[in-house]
């Protein structure tokens, strides 16, 4: 059981937001990227290099802490941590920041990521390489063998389940691929700035691994982003607008299954994901709910994933996703406008890092598609294995 | 199913997997289950949580389940893959909850919960992967 009479509710804040551009070939060294992400967000907050005494990674990124230390020059840090796997990490990273920072182990902490996405490793590939695979403890040896290679491929599993069980419809799908498109038509960061999508190319597009298609997948890219995490009354005294983190939690589901991510496809529903558990956990905690919420970043690797979040979230029963996401209720205006900055689908896939930089935006005020008022902003890093989210909150 | 490229192959020495794949070499289809309470324990793990009980074996199923999800995959990750193949997601009649992948050439005609059947499939170095299709097709 946890002990929740110590609550970190609003005690601590982001202070400080930083990104490189979003592209398909950076030219640049992950560290490279770490490093103008890390120092935009330091200069944002207020802050000099010097007054970062802690770092978070995530366990996927290339660039370690002391790589960062050494590069920006820092003096040394008294708390380095990393969270994962992968995309499960950017909220869990914000989570031990702030637990880093209330228990006195640091006093402003760099939360980043940074990946060559595109033209580096890209994990739309296939990872095998070896004649043999799977063993100690990965479960690969049951997947990959029969041409189970990829994400997009387990997550087209877990769509057609979705359409089997409630009837689901591409076009469904396909609403949140233009929700996403039409804010980063307005994002001038956006990759897919100038790209416009209407349900026709959406539905006209290539298969890629049925039933989800071309625009169902999140773009591959080279960027990086950061934020600066310290405490609520430190905030006050930095220039910008802080987004209170409201709370953060993480979440497993009661059957996790073993491995990082084929075994999910064990699991007794696979149209659940981690995101229901952690909602529950980050709900109590915030002491709101999803009737609370003004605007989401929903972590969307692929569409479906933002569908079963709208269930797991809260926003709609389970099965309805996708006549809420069809409802218009996505969209500027509408009942959870989300991905605000174009989301991985049409901004850029920083493994769910841009999504908290973006969820800041909101609570400033400053965002290219600002929901007018937005006061609590909900923020998910919860793809297939564990889960993790946090609500921001206006001060 | 072949391709240019070797497909890939499984280990088939680690201690909690072997045992399925030997098994697949003498054309049986076995799920590892806990001795004393029966339940089946896959993906494969040497301990049973609900007894507390380390002793677990492996049991031969029937080699009959239904169809839980597929995807026809159009899009080449992979050499020794060409495409289009369908994965099959299977729930074992004999095990429910216990799922396994297959894979079948092409883009057959499939509907949710269809009986399907093991058959096996000798790849490269002799290793036998278990492999599902609609039940009544020849083997």
């Amino acid at each position: 059981m946890t002990d929740e009479t110590i609550s970190h509710r609003d005690r601590c804040a982001i202070v400080g937001i930083g990104a490189t551009d979003f592209s398909r070939d950076s030219g640049r060294s992950d560290l490279t990227l770490a490093a103008q992400a890390s120092l935009a967000a330091i200069e944002d907050a207020g802050l000099v290099p010097a007054d970062i005494d802690g770092i978070v990674r995530c366990d996927m990124d290339l660039v370690r802490s002391n790589d960062l230390v050494h590069t920006l020059g820092l003096p040394g840090l008294s708390y380095f941590c990393e969270a994962g796997p992968g995309g499960v990490a950017p909220c869990a990273m914000v989570g031990l920041a702030v637990g880093a920072i209330l228990s006195g182990q640091a006093s402003h902490v760099l939360v980043f990521r940074s990946l060559n996405g595109r033209s580096g490793r890209r994990y739309g590939l296939s990872p095998v390489a070896q004649a043999r695979v799977g063993g100690g403890g990965t479960y690969d040896e049951f997947f990959l063998p029969y041409g189970l290679l990829t994400a997009g491929q387990e997550f087209a599993l877990i769509a057609q389940r979705h359409m089997i069980e409630y009837g689901t419809t591409a076009e469904d799908l396909g609403a949140i691929a233009l929700a996403c498109r039409a804010r980063a038509n307005a994002n001038p960061r956006a990759q897919m700035r100038d790209r416009t999508l209407t349900m026709e190319d959406y539905l006209a597009a290539r298969t890629i691994s049925r039933p989800l298609r071309l625009f169902d997948f999140c773009l591959e890219t080279d960027g990086a982003c950061a934020v600066v995490v310290t405490t609520a009354e430190r905030a006050r005294d930095l220039p910008r607008r802080p987004a209170l983190i409201r709370a953060v939690a993480q979440g497993s589901p009661p059957s996790p299954q073993p491995g990082i991510m084929f075994p999910v496809l064990l699991r007794e529903s696979i149209t659940t994901l981690p995101g229901k558990p952690t909602a529950a956990t980050l709900y109590r905690r915030a002491g709101l709910g999803p009737e609370d919420v003004d605007v989401a970043q929903l972590y969307d690797c692929f569409t479906i994933t933002v569908l079963t979040q709208l269930e797991d979230y809260g926003f709609c029963a389970k099965g309805e996703g996708g006549p809420f996401a069809s409802s218009g209720s996505l969209e500027l205006g509408g009942r959870l406008p989300i991905n605000t900055g174009g989301g991985h689908l049409s901004e850029g896939y920083i493994h769910g890092m841009n999504h908290i930089v973006e969820g800041v935006r909101q609570i400033r005020g400053e965002s290219s598609s600002q929901v007018p008022g937005a006061e609590v902003c909900l923020v998910t890093s919860t793809a297939l294995p564990p889960g993790s989210a946090l609500i921001l909150r206006a001060a | 199913m072949t391709g240019e490229a070797p497909r890939i192959l499984p280990v088939e020495d680690d201690p909690d997997s072997a045992g399925f794949f030997e098994a697949a070499r003498r054309g049986e289809l076995v799920v590892r289950t806990c001795a004393a309470c029966g339940a089946h324990l896959h993906l494969p793990v040497a301990y049973c949580h609900r007894c507390r009980s380390f002793d677990t074996r492996w049991t031969a199923m029937s080699g009959r389940g239904r169809l839980y999800s597929w995807t026809v995959v159009d899009h080449q990750v992979h050499p020794a893959y060409p495409v289009p193949y369908t994965v099959v997601l299977v729930e074992l009649d004999d095990a429910p909850g216990v799922r396994l992948v297959g894979s079948l050439p092409g883009v057959p005609e499939l509907v949710a919960g269809q009986p399907m059947h093991v058959r096996f499939d000798t790849m490269e170095e002799g290793v036998v992967l278990p492999q599902w299709e609609p039940a009544g097709t020849p083997g």
